[in-house]
């Protein structure tokens, strides 16, 4: 017989992308990553916040790049050697829109047990989560388009 | 130089990035030293590198988080030949485009005619 649906649901709710950014490791709802590219060339918008590196192309289209490490105040970290852009849906269901968010690298999937998330400040930032042995930062992409 | 009101876009770089505007809202076009100027909209703009005229191209909507991040109001965003592009809309052009000097040899250019006599005896 297999797993109950609502144990799926959680499972898979829980289910984040962990990227490195500065010096923090981050974790991206995996339900909202579309793609990890090799870093995209970016074209800077002149005026914009320190958090938006500009524009890159992704599938012929627009693609607004934030800097991950800048949107949770992350120390830089060395550099990266294999950096990356990773795609993402973000805003509420009804208004979705694609994303690119820089980040120095893709390390893993995992579960983040939502019970395991020590609520943060809200907003972009949903909470912290210990996870084997460092401080996770969890991410709420919903909140960066609305 | 005049500028045909043509169907269209006019595409230019300036600081790191490529502006287009549409062909109806471009009033002139000059060299200034090894840029350019463009009148639009009554104002000056200045241009790095003029890159040419596209037919078409498909506007998408400033999204969400972009103008989170970006206080600019343009028209929309683009893409063309693989490279992403601002439209700019000639009513609330970004600051980064306008003329800083305030002298501008582009007949019917406010910013030209604000600073016409500066030069003359």
């Amino acid at each position: 017989m297999g797993e109950p649906l609502k144990e799926t649901r959680t499972r898979r709710e829980g289910t984040h992308l962990l990227v490195r950014a500065g010096e923090y490791t981050c974790g991206l709802p995996l339900a909202a990553v579309r793609r990890v590219v090799r870093a995209l060339t970016v074209h800077p918008l002149p005026g914009a916040a320190g958090e938006l590196e500009g524009l890159a192309e992704f599938g012929g289209e627009p693609l607004p790049v934030l800097n991950l490490a800048r949107l949770v105040n992350a120390s830089p970290g060395a550099n990266p050697s294999y950096p990356v852009t990773v795609v993402v849906r973000v805003g509420p269901a009804d208004g979705r829109e694609m994303l690119g968010l820089a980040a120095d690298a893709a390390l893993e999937v995992v579960h983040v047990p939502p019970d395991s998330i020590v609520a943060g400040e809200g907003g972009f930032l949903q909470g912290e989560a210990p996870l084997g042995g460092e401080v996770v930062r969890i991410l709420n992409l919903e909140a960066l388009g609305s | 130089m005049s500028v045909p009101h043509a169907p269209g876009f006019l595409l230019m770089r300036r600081a790191g990035g490529v502006w287009g505007i549409a062909n109806g809202a471009v009033e002139g076009l000059a060299r200034d030293g090894a840029g350019y100027r463009v009148t639009a909209g009554g104002q000056a703009l200045a241009a790095d590198e003029i890159l040419g005229v596209v037919a078409d191209l498909r506007i998408y909507p400033v999204a969400p988080a972009l103008r989170r991040f970006w206080s600019e109001e343009p028209a929309g965003v683009a893409v063309h030949a693989g490279v992403p592009l601002v439209v700019v809309d000639p009513r609330r052009l970004p600051a980064v485009l306008l003329c800083e000097i305030p002298r501008c040899e582009i007949p019917r250019c406010a910013a030209g005619e604000a600073g016409a006599g500066e030069d003359e005896p």
